[in-house]
Order: C-alpha cells, then sequence, then structure tokens
C-alpha cells in the first residue's frame, strides 16, 4: 500500500468523530429521505400485491333487478371480461341492548362457471372458512378493534329488516363465527353506507352462498384486462383502461335490460291487469254487499224504532190509569178519613155524654154513698152509743146500781141489824150496858147511833130505791132508744134500698150507655180498620199498578237497548265489512301499486357499475400515500443543505489542520489531485458509508412505523417493502457529491497557497472588531467569555450557518410535528366544542307528520335534560364546481327555528370570529367548500336537492374543519325547490348535568317510534380520537429526526470549537479557569447559537407546519394551521436540551484537554 | 524569605509502552522568595516538566513541592485551579494569546477572574504597551505580543512568575528586552521569577541558577551578584 493511502485510513481512524460527523449528517439526510420516500410506494405496493393476489375485482355490478344466468354470460362474453364472478349481498340488522348493528352478509367468493380464479379472495387470519350453511367468517378489522365476538360465538340477526323478512333473504338467523377474514373489498374501517339503522355498515360476514334465498343474483363481480395488464392500480394507465372498459359494460347493460323488459316487464305487465280487472271487481262486489247490508241495517232500524214507538203508548196509557187510580185513592182516603172524623165525633160525642152520664152517676153514688155512710155512721155512732149507754149501762150503771142497791141493801139489812142490835141494847140496856159505862149515856147514844141509822137505813132506802128507779128508767130509756134505733135502721135500710135501687137504675142506665159506646167504638174501630184495609189493597194495588208500569218501562228499556244493540252490532258489522272491503281493497291497491313501482322499477331497471374507485378506501389509501410522499418531499432540501454546511465546516477545519501535511506533500511533489485525493477519499468515504447506512435503517424502520401508523386505519397483509432506487440514488447522490465536493473545493483553497507558507503554522484567522464593540456601553459591560463569544459567532459564518440551520431545522420538525397532531387533534374540539355544538342527533322516522313533529319537538323542549333541541333537515348533497366541473359530496342543513340554529351552528369568519349571518338571501357554505369550489360571497353555488340541480347565492363563508356543509333557511329552501321542507332529524345539546346518562337518553328517545336512530357525537369524537392517537408515531419520528439532526450538528459545532481551540482552552486552564469556566467559554457559542436557531426553527416550524398540512389536505377536511404553544415550547425546550446533552458529552472531552501537551508548540 | 518554592525528590514519570521514562527523577531544590531563578537545560532534561508541575498544569508523581509554604503535589484538580488562579503567573513561550481578544482583552482575561488584580491598563503600560491595548494580538509584533502575556501574567498579582522560553520564539533584541523587563519587574517588585531556558547564556542575570540534566538537577548554584542584561552577550 503507498504511503499515502495509509494516510488516509489512518486519518479515518484518527479522527473519528470527524468521520463520524459527515456520516451521521449524510446518513440521516438519506435515510429519512429515503425512509419516507419509501413508505409511499410501500403502501401503494403492499395495496396492489394484496390486490393481486386476492384477485381484486375491477368492476362490481348491481342492478337494481338482481342478474340472471343470461346477464351473467352475456358479460362473461365481453371481450375486455376475463372472469365473472356472480354473488350475492345483503345488509341485515342486528338488534344487540337496543343498538342497531348493520351487518353486510356477504356471499363467500367461489369458482363458478364463469370464474377460475376466486375473486376478492379473503385471508383467513384465524379460524377457518365457512362449510356448513349455518356457519360465516367475520370482519377482521371489527373483530380486533370491536371484539365483542370469539370464534365460536352466534350472530343472530333480527328476523325483520324494514318489513322484509330475513329469512327471506337468507336461510339462517344465526350463523357461527368460524373464522376471521379480511378482504380486499374492505381496505379500511369504512364498510359502505345504507338506509337501514344508523346508516352505516358495521361489519361484513361471509357465509356459503347456498345460503341466500334470492332466485337473482344480486351483484357481478368482474375482472376484466385492464385488472391484468396494468398491475399498477393507481395508474392512470389503468384508470384510462378501467374507464373504457366502464363503456363497454355500460353498453351490455342496456342491452340485457331491454330483454329484460321484453320478458320479464310484460309478464309483470300482463300480472298487474289481471290484478287491476280483479280489483275492479271485488271494488264493485264490496260495494253491492255492502249497499245490501246498509239497507238491511235501514229496515231493522225502522222497525225497531216502531216496535218501541208502540211500547211507549202503552206505558204512558198505563201511566193515565195508574194516574187516574191515584187519584181515586186519595179521594177515597178523604173521605175515609172524613167518615172517621165524623165517627170519631160521634163517638166522643157519646163518651163525653156517657162521661157526663158516669159522672153524675159517680156523683150521685158519691153522694149516696156518702149519705149512706153518713146515715150509716150516725146510726152506727148511734148505735155504739146506745151500745155503750147499754153496756155502761149493763155493765157498770146497773150492775154499780145494783151493787149500790145490794149495797144499800146491805148497809140497810146492816143498819137493820146494827139498829136491830142497837133497839135490843136499848131494849136489853142492862145487858149490853158496857161496865162503867153510862147506861142513859150509852143508851142515849145507842138511840142516837139507832135513829143515826135509822136515818141511813132510810137514806139507804131510799138511795136504793132511787137506785131502782133508776135503773128501771135506765133500763126503759134503753129500750126506747134502741127502739129507735131499730126504727132509724129501719129507716136507713129502706132508704138503702131506696138508693141502691135508683143507683142501680142509673146504673144500668149507664152500663147501657157504655156498651152502645163500646159498640159504637168497636163498630168505628172496625169502620177504621176495614176503611184503611181497602185503602190499603187500593195502594197496593196502585203500587202494583206503578210496579208494573216501570217493568214495562224497564222491559221497553231493555227491549230497545237490545234492539239498539242488535242495531250498533249490525252497523258495526257493516263498518267492518266496509272496512275488510276497504282494507283488501287498499291491500289490492298497494298490490297494485307496488306492481307498479316494481314495473317501474323494472321499467328503470338499471345496472350500476362500479369500479375499484368505489371500494371504500380505495382512493383513500393513493391519497394517504401521496400525502406521505409529500412531507418527505420537504426534508431532503432541507437536510442537504445541512450536510453540505457540516461538511464544510468539518472538511475546512480537517485541511487546515492538515495545512502543513499539505504543505510538506507539496513540497515533496506530490501533485495537486494527490493531494487532494485524500480529503476526497476521507469525505467520499463518510458520505458512502452514512448513505449506506443512513439508506438501510431508514428503508428499514421508516415505511414500516408509517405504515404501521396507516393500519389503524387500513386493513392490509404484512407491508410490502420498496425501495425507491431513484430517491436513494437521488438523495445519497447528492449527500455523496455535495460532501466531495466541498472536501475538494476546502482542500483546494488551501492548495493555491504555496509550500512555505503552509508549513508554517496558520496565523489563526485574526480578530476583527465586530458591529457590537460599538455599542461601548454593552461591549464594556461584558466580561471576556461574552465578548469572546461574540467575536467568534462571526468569525466562522459557514459554522454558524450550520448550526443555526442545523438547530432550526430541528426546532422547526419538532414544531412541526408537534402543531401536526395539534392542528388535527384541534379539528374535533373546534368542530364539535366551538361550531356544531350539538351532542346528539335523533333521526326520525320518514312520513312523519308536521303536526307530529311539532309534538315530538314539544317533548324534546319539555325533556330537561336537553338543553337545547332543534328540528332540522340535514341530507347529502352534491355540489358541481363552476370552474372545473368537478363534483364533491356534503351535507345540506336547514334548521327549522333560527334561534335555535344559532346556539348549535356558529357561523362565523375564521380569523376575525364575526358572525356570519344566515338570511333568506343566500345560503352559507363552509370554508373549505369555498376553498374547492372557488366560490366566494356573491357567487352562485350549484348544488342538488333530491336528484335536482339547484343554484342559490352565496352569502357568507363560514369556519368550519370537519365535513363540508351547505346551511340554508327554510324560507330559502322552499323559495328555491317550491317544495315543502321535511325535517328529518333533530340536532339536540344534551345538558351538562345529564352528560353522563347520555347514552340512557339516547336509550329512552329510541323507544319512540318517531326515532329511527341516535347518533352521538361523543361516540365520532372518541373514533376520530383514536385514529389521532396514530399521529403520535409520526410526530415521534419527527422528533427522533429532529433530535438526531441537533445533536449531530451541534457535536459537530463543539467538536470543531474545541479541536480548534486546544491552546485557548489550556491557556486559560493555565490561568486558572475552573473547569465549568473553561466549558462556558465553548459552550456559550453553543448556546448562542442553539438559542439563535431554535428561535428561528420557530417560525420556520410554522411555515413547515402549514406546509405539511397543505400537503396533507383532503376534500372533507381543513386542517386549521394552528400550532400551540405547548408545540413551540416544546420544540424550543427539546432543542435546548439536545444540546445541553451535545454540551454534556463534550464537557468529557474538554476536562481530558492536557494543559502541558497543547502548551508545547505549534504545530 | 527562605526556600520560597521547594522541590524535595520529585519524581514524574511517563510510561512509554514496555518503558517508563522517568522525566523529573528525583528532582530536589529551593528558592528563595524575590529571587530570579533560571533553570536551565537541554532539551528534555526535564525543566519544562518541572516548571509544569511547579505551575500546576502537571502533576508529580512522587516527592512534595512547597510554594510559600503550601504543598502542592497532591491537590486536586480544582485547587490546582485555584493555585494557578490567585498564586501563578505564567508566560508562555509562545504567548498564547486569544487571537480573538484586544491586548487590553487579554490582561482582562486574567484580571476578571482574580480577587486583587491590577488594572489591566497599568499591568499593560508597566510593560511599555500604552499605544497597542486596542490591537488584536495578530495586529502585534512578537516581542509585544510577549509583553502582553507578561502583563496578563503580572496583572494576577502572582506570588511566583514562571516563564517557560519566554524568549525562545522571539529574536535576539526583543528577547533581550523581555528579559530586561522580566529581570526590572523582579528586582523592582520583588516578585519571584522562575524562567526556563536551553541557553545557559543568559544565567549570569539570575540570582539562582539550577541546571538540570535527565530530569535531575545537576547544580543549583546561587549567583551573588547578577549582571544586568545588557551586559550579556550570546
Amino acid at each position: 500500500m503507498r504511503a499515502i493511502h495509509k494516510n488516509i485510513i489512518r486519518e479515518i481512524s484518527r479522527t473519528r468523530s470527524r468521520f463520524i460527523s459527515i456520516m451521521a449528517i449524510v446518513a440521516l439526510s438519506v435515510g429519512f429521505f429515503s425512509g419516507v420516500k419509501a413508505s409511499s410506494p410501500s403502501m401503494i405496493r403492499t395495496g396492489e400485491g394484496y390486490f393481486t393476489d386476492q384477485h381484486l375485482m375491477d368492476f362490481r355490478l348491481i342492478s337494481t333487478v338482481g342478474f340472471d344466468e343470461e346477464d351473467v354470460r352475456a358479460l362473461a362474453g365481453l371481450d375486455c371480461v376475463e372472469e365473472v364472478m356472480p354473488s350475492y349481498t345483503s345488509n341485515l340488522v342486528i338488534t344487540q341492548k337496543n343498538i342497531d348493528t348493520v351487518v353486510s352478509v356477504l356471499a363467500l367468493p367461489q369458482k363458478t362457471d364463469y370464474n377460475q380464479t376466486i375473486l376478492n379472495e379473503p385471508i383467513v387470519t384465524e379460524g377457518r372458512l365457512p362449510q356448513k350453511n349455518n356457519e360465516c367468517v367475520i370482519d377482521k378489522y371489527f373483530y380486533e378493534k370491536l371484539s365483542q365476538y370469539q370464534i365460536g360465538d352466534t350472530i343472530t340477526f333480527n328476523t325483520k329488516v324494514q318489513e322484509k323478512d330475513t329469512l327471506d333473504t337468507v336461510s339462517h338467523l344465526t350463523y357461527t363465527i368460524v373464522g376471521v377474514v379480511q378482504t380486499p373489498m374492505y381496505i379500511t374501517y369504512q364498510r359502505g353506507n345504507t338506509n337501514l339503522g344508523s346508516g352505516s355498515i358495521s361489519f361484513f360476514i361471509f357465509i356459503l352462498p347456498e345460503e341466500f334465498r334470492s332466485e337473482r343474483y344480486t351483484c357481478v363481480y368482474a375482472k376484466t384486462r385492464a385488472g391484468s395488464e396494468y398491475p399498477s392500480f393507481w395508474d392512470e394507465a389503468y384508470k384510462n383502461g378501467v374507464k373504457e372498459e366502464a363503456k363497454e359494460i355500460e353498453a351490455l347493460s342496456r342491452e340485457r335490460i331491454r330483454i329484460f323488459n321484453e320478458n320479464t316487464l310484460q309478464e309483470a305487465e300482463d300480472a298487474l291487469a289481471k290484478a287491476k280487472k280483479e280489483y275492479a271487481d271485488g271494488e264493485r262486489e264490496a260495494k253491492e254487499s255492502i249497499a245490501d247490508g246498509e239497507k238491511k241495517l235501514s229496515d231493522g232500524e225502522k222497525e225497531y224504532y216502531d216496535k218501541v214507538l208502540a211500547g211507549e203508548q202503552k206505558l204512558i196509557d198505563g201511566q193515565k190509569e195508574l194516574e187516574e187510580g191515584k187519584q181515586k185513592l186519595e179521594d177515597g182516603k178523604k173521605s175515609y178519613q172524613e167518615g172517621i172524623e165524623q165517627a170519631k165525633k160521634q163517638l166522643a160525642e157519646a163518651q163525653q155524654q156517657y162521661s157526663s152520664g158516669l159522672a153524675e152517676y159517680e156523683r150521685g153514688k158519691q153522694e149516696y154513698d156518702a149519705e149512706i155512710e153518713k146515715a150509716e155512721k150516725q146510726l152506727s155512732q148511734a148505735e155504739n152509743e146506745y151500745q155503750l149507754q147499754y153496756t155502761i149501762f149493763y155493765s157498770a150503771t146497773k150492775p154499780q146500781a145494783e151493787s149500790k142497791m145490794s149495797l144499800m141493801k146491805t148497809a140497810i139489812d146492816l143498819a137493820q141489824t146494827v139498829v136491830d142490835g142497837l133497839e135490843e141494847k136499848l131494849a136489853h140496856l142492862d145487858r149490853w150496858l158496857p161496865a162503867g159505862g153510862n147506861a142513859r149515856e150509852t143508851a142515849a147514844q145507842w138511840q142516837k147511833e139507832l135513829e143515826e141509822y135509822q136515818k141511813k137505813i132510810e137514806d139507804y132506802q131510799q138511795q136504793y130505791d132511787e137506785g131502782q128507779r133508776q135503773l128501771q128508767e135506765g133500763e126503759a130509756q134503753l129500750l126506747e132508744a134502741g127502739q129507735q134505733l131499730a126504727d132509724a135502721r129501719q129507716q136507713l135500710t129502706e132508704k138503702k134500698a131506696e138508693g141502691a135501687a135508683a143507683l142501680g137504675e142509673a146504673k144500668i142506665k149507664l152500663d147501657e150507655a157504655e156498651s152502645k159506646l163500646t159498640i159504637g167504638r168497636l163498630e168505628y174501630d172496625a169502620a177504621v180498620s176495614s176503611g184503611l184495609l181497602e185503602l190499603q189493597e187500593a195502594e197496593k194495588k196502585l203500587q202494583s199498578g206503578e210496579k208494573e208500569l216501570e217493568e214495562g218501562k224497564k222491559q221497553l228499556e231493555t227491549e230497545s237497548a237490545k234492539g239498539l244493540a242488535v242495531i250498533k252490532e249490525g252497523r258495526e258489522l257493516l263498518l267492518l265489512g266496509k272496512y275488510q272491503a276497504a282494507l283488501k281493497l287498499s291491500e289490492g291497491k298497494d298490490q297494485i301499486r307496488e306492481a307498479e313501482k316494481k314495473i317501474d322499477q323494472l321499467k328503470d331497471a338499471k345496472w350500476y357499475i362500479y369500479d375499484r374507485t368505489d371500494n371504500p378506501g380505495y382512493a383513500n389509501l393513493e391519497e394517504d400515500a401521496q400525502r406521505v410522499d409529500n412531507v418527505a418531499t420537504v426534508f431532503p432540501i432541507f437536510f442537504l443543505l445541512v450536510s453540505v454546511l457540516v461538511c464544510l465546516t468539518t472538511m475546512s477545519r480537517m485541511v487546515e489542520e492538515r495545512r502543513t501535511e499539505i504543505g510538506t506533500l507539496k513540497a515533496l511533489g506530490y501533485s495537486h489531485p494527490a493531494i487532494a485525493r485524500k480529503y476526497f477519499v476521507y469525505a467520499a468515504a463518510a458520505a458512502v458509508l452514512g448513505s449506506l447506512i443512513g439508506a438501510v435503517i431508514g428503508i428499514a424502520t421508516l415505511p414500516f412505523i408509517i405504515l404501521d401508523t396507516y393500519s389503524m386505519m387500513y386493513t392490509l397483509p404484512k407491508t410490502v417493502l420498496v425501495i425507491p432506487w431513484d430517491c436513494l440514488a437521488f438523495s445519497a447522490g447528492t449527500g455523496i457529491l455535495c460532501t466531495c465536493l466541498v472536501a475538494v473545493f476546502a482542500c483546494y483553497r488551501e492548495l493555491k497557497i504555496n509550500p512555505a507558507t503552509l508549513m508554517r503554522p496558520k496565523a489563526p484567522k485574526p480578530g476583527k472588531r465586530i458591529l457590537l464593540e460599538y455599542l461601548t456601553p454593552i461591549w464594556k459591560r461584558m466580561n471576556f467569555t461574552s465578548k469572546v463569544t461574540a467575536r467568534n459567532l462571526f468569525r466562522y459564518k459557514a459554522r454558524f450557518c450550520m448550526t443555526v440551520v442545523g438547530v432550526a431545522g430541528c426546532t422547526a420538525l419538532i414544531v412541526g410535528g408537534m402543531g401536526l397532531k395539534d392542528s388535527i387533534s384541534g379539528i374535533a374540539d373546534l368542530q364539535y366544542q366551538e361550531l356544531t355544538i350539538y351532542d346528539e342527533i335523533y333521526a326520525l322516522t320518514r312520513s312523519e307528520t308536521a303536526e307530529k313533529k311539532q309534538y315530538l319537538m314539544a317533548q324534546f323542549h319539555e325533556d330537561h335534560r336537553f338543553r337545547e333541541s332543534l328540528l332540522a333537515y340535514q341530507s347529502w348533497t352534491t355540489v358541481q364546481f363552476a370552474h372545473n366541473g368537478e363534483k364533491l359530496a356534503l351535507h345540506l342543513v336547514i334548521g327549522e327555528n333560527r334561534e335555535q340554529f344559532e346556539k348549535m351552528f356558529i357561523l362565523r369568519d375564521r380569523s376575525t370570529h364575526m358572525p356570519v349571518e344566515l338570511t333568506d338571501e343566500g345560503v352559507v357554505i363552509t370554508e373549505r367548500l369555498a376553498e374547492l369550489s372557488q366560490a366566494g360571497v356573491g357567487d352562485d353555488v350549484r348544488f342538488t336537492i333530491g336528484d335536482d340541480y339547484y343554484t342559490c347565492r352565496v352569502s357568507g363563508i363560514t369556519e368550519n374543519y370537519a365535513g363540508n356543509f351547505i346551511y340554508m333557511t327554510p324560507a330559502l329552501y322552499e323559495n328555491v325547490t317550491g317544495k315543502e321542507l321535511e325535517y328529518n332529524l333533530v340536532f339536540v345539546q344534551v345538558a351538562d348535568s345529564a352528560k353522563q346518562d347520555e347514552h340512557t337518553i339516547a336509550y329512552e328517545w329510541m323507544q319512540k317510534e318517531d326515532i329511527m336512530t341516535v347518533s352521538m357525537i361523543n361516540d365520532t369524537l372518541v373514533s376520530i380520537q383514536d385514529m389521532l392517537s396514530s399521529l403520535n408515531v409520526i410526530v415521534l419520528v419527527l422528533i427522533i429526526c429532529a433530535g438526531m439532526l441537533a445533536i449531530v450538528v451541534l457535536y459537530n459545532l463543539t467538536n470543531i470549537n474545541i479541536s480548534e481551540r486546544v491552546r485557548e482552552i489550556a491557556t486559560i486552564k493555565v490561568l486558572g479557569f475552573y473547569n465549568l469556566e473553561t466549558a462556558n467559554y465553548i459552550y456559550r457559542e453553543n448556546m448562542v447559537l442553539t438559542l439563535c436557531g431554535a428561535c428561528l426553527g420557530l417560525p420556520i416550524g410554522t411555515v413547515f407546519n402549514a406546509f405539511i398540512m397543505r400537503s396533507i389536505q383532503m376534500d372533507m377536511v381543513m386542517f386549521p394551521q394552528f400550532v400551540g404553544p405547548l408545540s413551540y415550547c416544546l420544540g424550543f425546550g427539546l432543542t435546548i436540551l439536545f444540546s445541553l446533552l451535545v454540551n454534556a458529552v463534550m464537557y468529557v472531552k474538554m476536562n481530558r484537554i492536557s494543559m502541558v501537551e497543547s502548551l508545547k508548540s505549534i504545530e | 524569605m527562605k526556600d520560597f518554592v521547594c522541590f524535595e525528590n520529585v519524581y514524574k514519570r511517563y510510561q512509554m509502552g514496555e518503558v517508563t521514562i522517568n522525566a523529573v527523577d528525583g528532582v530536589s531544590f529551593s528558592i528563595d522568595e524575590g529571587e530570579f531563578a533560571v533553570v536551565v537545560g537541554l532539551s528534555g532534561a526535564g525543566k519544562t516538566t518541572v516548571l509544569n508541575i511547579l505551575g500546576g498544569i502537571d502533576q508529580c508523581d512522587e516527592g512534595k513541592i512547597l510554594v510559600g509554604g503550601k504543598d502542592i503535589s497532591h491537590l486536586g484538580s480544582r485547587d490546582l485551579a485555584s493555585y494557578r488562579r490567585y498564586d501563578i503567573g505564567f508566560v508562555f513561550q509562545f504567548y498564547n494569546l486569544i487571537p480573538n481578544l484586544t491586548a487590553r482583552e487579554n490582561v482582562e482575561l486574567a484580571t476578571q477572574i482574580c480577587r486583587n488584580s491590577m488594572d489591566p491598563d497599568e499591568a499593560l503600560d508597566s510593560v511599555g504597551l500604552s499605544e497597542r491595548k486596542n490591537n488584536f494580538p495578530s495586529q502585534l509584533s512578537g516581542g509585544e505580543q510577549q509583553r502582553v502575556s507578561i502583563a496578563r501574567a503580572l496583572a494576577k498579582r502572582p506570588k511566583l512568575l514562571l516563564c517557560d522560553e519566554p524568549t525562545g520564539a522571539l529574536d535576539y533584541n526583543t528577547g533581550k528586552t523581555i528579559l530586561k523587563l522580566l529581570q526590572t519587574k523582579c528586582s523592582q517588585d520583588g516578585m519571584t521569577v522562575v524562567l526556563i531556558t536551553h541557553n545557559s547564556a543568559i544565567t549570569p542575570m539570575a540570582n539562582r541558577v539550577i541546571r538540570m540534566r535527565s530530569g535531575k538537577v545537576v547544580s543549583n548554584a546561587v549567583n551573588p551578584n547578577p549582571l544586568p542584561i545588557e551586559k550579556i552577550e550570546w
């Protein structure tokens, strides 16, 4: 090996960090560019490979009347058509937890008589294909993302789909999932739209074709020559080829439809005519029988009314009789009352007489009794006196007298005795004279006593006699009194008898009167009771009469009710009959109408020819790929610029360092190219190696990362890597070329100088005054490090540029990447929180009347869980642009109530936020639509309402991001179309308090039959957010690239600075600078450049962001070019962080600088 | 002060593959304060290494170095930096001025980090460069640059001024002027100066002459009657 070559190898190994610097920046630029550039073709190729391998059809034909074998055969017979696969599809509904899920049920692609290959062959990713009738395979995307089914689970369809029995479409209601598949028909998450359920198809399943019960094929897939001739499906060639073929197929379709009309249509029309006739007959018959029935009914009614009338007359008579009877009874009662009154009077009189008689009698009797009693009393008194006298006389007086008399007699006898004894004594005085007594005196005394005695006897005798005489007299008196008494008794008795007789007579008379009275009374009583009885009987009779009458009435009533019921029944029967007849007739009419409609349809029979671009997502893939490509385009220029700058500074430095060597070689007689070769080879080696490493790493990672991001939206097989050789060659070539050129340029700059000068150390670039120094006050305050920094910054301009551009690029990349995220994630927030502020959309059942809608709206307004609700009309419309005739599908929205409309749809200018007024004069269109259609305020837009095109003046342009809208007033609508506006949905805002119950509310409202479906913005937001999260990867890639860029550039700068200023560093170290102060001496420059770069990077990043946003723009979405403050902060902060990282790494290197080595001498 | 600088058995070894070279091989000497010491020897005699160790730029492997009574042989890197900062003034053979700073700013570079520094203008005046203060090094001649370098070293008011072949890159007359300046600073300001040279002809101007050969001190002689530089010719 020649010494000069050895020199090259040694140089590389000795200056590794420098070599790596160049290599890294080239690798970064080549890797990033080719990596991103590879993504787009890889995406396309992956898709193409997928479509080719799975034999994706080129055409999908759908007919309004289906296809028969003849159609298929005719299609297969076309020159351009290579293979045809007739098949079936149908949309069915599953209702689970009250949510309708629309499923696209497809027939499993199979070989038929017309195709050798299976078109649209699904790839089984799990399980197996269906083999039995009730088996199915399920959509992979749905299975993975929203997995509510497992293999082995069953899917059960609703028995009816919009009045149509599911079992008329397919043979089973329930299918068992046996596998998971993906199909080239659907490469995105979109599964197409439908008029069922929520309006979009959730997923597809494949079942065996035999399961479909349709007689005719519902669709036909065709593969054509264009497909096999041009494998690149997004080529213009393919598109043109397909266009041509579509014309051929269309021609065939017209022919096939003509034949169809001849055969099928005629039949149908005949059948219709027959049906019409039958209907007419049926109508007449029905009319007749109804008339008959009506007559019968009216007869019956008449009879009934007659009968009722008669009954009523009878009742009235009876009533009258009863009335008379009542009168009579009343009279009878009166006379009876009077009679009783009289009799009572008489009786009372008699009673009175009797009573007075009785009283008289009583008085008389009393008097009599009193007299008698008195008399008897007197008598008995007298008798008692007499009895007393008598008793006294006989018990007292008489014995007394008698005892007196006896006493007297005794006393007389005694006195006689005494007188006799005295007379004897006197007589015999001598004998009786007491001894010593004086006989004369004694005899005188005795005499005197005798005399006294004698007188006493005489007295006694007298008394006795008198007693005797008194006794006798008493006795005589008694007797007389007795006699008198007896007389009196006799008299009394006589009188008594007399009175008694008189009394008895009176009594008899009284008794007689009494008995008469009693009899009278009895008679009266009898009369009263008999009268009463009679009356009662009369009353009873009357009552029974009344009762009878009542009964009669009742009877009449029941009878008439019965009659009425019969009549009613009859009438109802008649009505029912009429109704049934009408029903039958209307059914017949419906059938006829349906048949007519069918015939209309048949008449309008049409084949719809769809090519691949009509497959959901097919066009998107290309657009997305294009978008990625656009983003990739901006990088090479940028990175190339940085790599040239890095290379320039590095190589210049290197050549400067090798100055003596160059001088020596030159002096030794080496030619310029020989000397320059070293630097050329050095640079070339670094660039080639860098390109290689960059290409390998870039292409091996970036396409996968980016495609992985997109795989969230696309169901594609494993990525097929396409190496973009042209881009790779371009970027590597440019990188290598620039690097080498720069090296040679730097080298030749030195080679111009003569060897002698070269051998001497190069005088360091002289210090120069800078502008800042003339601002003395500032300059004076700066310390030497700042001064050095300031001077250095302007001393090496290439370095300055490199660093600033590199760092600015880093910041710009981060800002751009974060801004991308901000812009896109801002869409959802801006759109749904600031511009179209509604939470739920309730689609109304079609054919509701306006009144019913108003009623429904009242219910909406009453529900306090809704803050606002707006009845509105929304439909798809197609706008045709005036300038290029292109069409765009978007929504037309008309709010019924202006006030509520303004609360939900904020129409405003994007930049000024000034409200845009919606008037009856014109429509307000969204910004993106205005941009695409190039229509400004005052211009006209042409768009469809229903099937017809209308033109309206644009009166305003409003800020809008997701989707495109035309807003209109109801008045304008009616004015423009002349039709009545039929509102079809309700936008609602849910009150904050009810936000968490949103699903419950929706569920409740779904129960109403007026509500067809509910869609919730939240759900939409979630899915948007899911998709946006894929952006994180892109942003991460950008940040990593940015970081690498910053690190490479700053590392390079620091490296050069340090190596260039080793002596300076050593010197200040010797002067006693601490490590940090020393590092600061170098780093200050870094930091200033980093700050400059970062500051510059912020506006560049904004522009870069705008560029990215423009290159990824879509028709349906306007991306707000918005970079959040956080993104700016992050861009700035991360850049600083990268710079600090580099500084930290270089700090070690700086500390390792030996003072001793660098002070020795200048080499 | 006696023994202001004192080397005691100092070793500095370099490992060159298998072989260990003793660049400084058991050096011991001492210098008094205010002396103008010249270390003289041929290339590779180890004199620069000694100066580097003394200046705190390099560290010895063995031995003891006392400067003003402070042992600096085992200082950490930060302490060494402080030692350099406050105690040492260094005059380099190639001046080592920062090209991007003017003469005055180069002096400021030193004064701004010191506590008790001179005024940069004063320092520059003292080396006779009042007129060229605002010139960049590239606009100055070698002698002028060296004078800026000396001014930068002196401006810190160091305890010790170390000069590594200050005249090595200068022509004869300019060299003489520089040596004169150093001698003046030493004799007038009492600054201890240690000067390294391979030119033994200038030894008569020194108070003390230390001769080195192969990393060893051969002699350490005090010259009681140093000659003024004008009288020396070589």
